[in-house]
């Protein structure tokens, strides 16, 4: 495997993005991070600028206010980055779906790399969702 | 001297090379250490035990898209994560390690030194403010004002030394200590614990971590640095904190010195520097776990009314004392 793959593969970097989420996936994310399940044996890192992220983390339904924060954040990202929709209501709009100020779904937004489903999602999940994004990656 | 020998310790050990092998190395130790104050295991899958996590950190972040904004202002941009990592490895190349001398050692180098770790705060504050970001620049003012706070206080307790040892030279300070006792032992401690706390202060972590305050200025004068120049900046902190470390332990510590074996000085002497080195991290590290951030007036306020009179005071019992 080649030396930078494999260091991409070995340090994700997070950035957490509420787009109108009712925090409790929000708080699985979070859960996700601290001592409990620590996602750093990964190597992965909640950061704080979009600048410095490789993962987008998004939580919520992406309604047509926050749209444009959205693509704005993600454009600020560098490449390579992937995108995972953490949730029901991000991945579909969930109980939102058909609202005429949701869009249906992240993926009608920006591209996205892997799908968490739950709502909320359990830590345990998250984990998964992330691994399996490594997974594709790793394959890639 | 041989100038092939002298490039070979230049570029090589105890060098550059070496001083960035360790400085991944002290990375790793640092957020270990830091995790198990925090009952996680830190990173663990990179590598044997996670030891190539911050490699691997560095390599990404050398592959990602580099991105240069529009409004910044573009050659301070492009060179200073340079400036910041060719600071703070000169600074390294005057530690001694293989043995009393460091590879730069000239009578005075101990200001030499100081005025390297003021430039390398200077560099942060340029770069915030060519960054022109509103995050950035706040972070650059406050890294300016956190400078006022902590420099004082570090370069009297750095004085004190030289009180101590009669001497600015680091090759005299050092041999004084391997001859009689180690500053840290005796009247030196007030100022060793002065220099953890600036230097903590210096190296921008938790408390003094307000310049890159991560829930108030997302993340400060580096939010606009992406890719390569990031990585840079990284490493500076990297080999800052070993620096910084192998200072308090050249001043204080008594450098590489220790119980030698004749003959077998260039090996003894590393590793007696790598050991004191490690206990000056664990000390840095655990300042970093058990504290929480302060506010840049109160950290201003800490300064003015409380290190810097005990640094003083500290001055004047040294002075009355040797």
């Amino acid at each position: 495997m080649n030396i930078v793959k494999w260091a991409r593969l070995k340090s994700p970097w997070l950035l957490h993005f509420n787009t109108g989420a009712c925090n409790a996936c929000d708080i699985e994310v979070l859960a996700a991070l601290t001592p409990r399940y620590d996602l750093e044996r990964f190597g992965a890192l909640l950061k704080a600028s979009p600048r410095h992220a490789d993962v987008l983390v998004v939580t919520g339904p992406v309604t047509r206010q926050v749209k444009d924060r959205l693509l704005r954040v993600y454009n600020q990202m560098p490449d390579p980055k992937f995108v995972v929709a953490v949730g029901t209501c991000c991945i579909s709009g969930g109980v939102f779906n058909g609202c005429y100020n949701v869009y249906p779904g992240l993926d009608s937004v920006i591209p996205v790399d892997a799908y968490i489903f739950g709502c909320p999602p359990k830590p345990e999940a998250i984990i998964n969702g992330v691994v399996a994004l490594l997974k594709k990656l790793e394959g890639s | 001297m041989y100038p092939l020998l002298e490039l070979l310790q230049i570029l090589i050990f105890p060098g550059i090379l070496f001083a960035i092998f360790l400085a991944f190395i002290y990375e790793w130790l640092d957020r270990k250490i830091y995790a198990k104050f925090q009952n996680r295991v830190g990173p663990l899958y990179t590598g044997p035990m996670g030891i190539l996590q911050p490699f691997a950190d560095f390599v990404k972040l050398l592959a990602k898209e580099d991105i240069v904004p529009n409004d910044v202002d573009k050659p301070l941009f492009n060179i200073l994560p340079i400036f910041a990592l060719t600071l703070s490895l000169t600074g390294f190349l005057a530690l001694p390690i293989i043995s009393l001398k460091g590879i730069i050692s000239f009578n005075g180098d101990l200001i030499f030194l100081i005025v390297l770790m003021t430039l390398i705060c200077i560099v942060v504050i340029y770069a915030g403010v060519s960054s022109s970001n509103r995050f950035s620049t706040v972070g650059a003012e406050r890294a300016a004002l956190q400078l006022l706070g902590y420099e004082i206080p570090m370069m009297l307790s750095v004085v004190s030394v030289g009180i101590m040892a009669n001497s600015m030279w680091i090759y005299e300070i050092v041999s004084i200590q391997s001859n009689t006792f180690w500053f840290l032992i005796g009247p030196g401690i007030l100022g060793f614990a002065i220099f953890i706390i600036c230097g903590q202060a210096e190296l921008e972590r938790i408390p003094f971590d307000i310049p890159e305050a991560e829930t108030e200025i997302v993340a400060g004068w580096l939010t606009e640095f992406s890719g390569r120049k990031f990585a840079l900046f990284r490493l500076t902190r990297n080999v800052e904190l070993l620096y910084l470390s192998g200072l308090a332990v050249t001043l204080f510590l008594g450098g590489p010195s220790g119980p030698i074996i004749l003959g077998l000085e260039p090996i003894l002497y590393p590793i007696y520097f790598l050991i004191k080195t490690l206990f000056v991290l664990f000390l840095l590290t655990t300042l970093r776990a058990l504290f929480a951030r302060l506010r840049i007036d109160q950290m201003v306020n800490f300064s003015w009314k409380y290190l810097i009179p005990i640094a003083i005071l500290h001055i004047l019992f040294v002075r009355v004392i040797f």
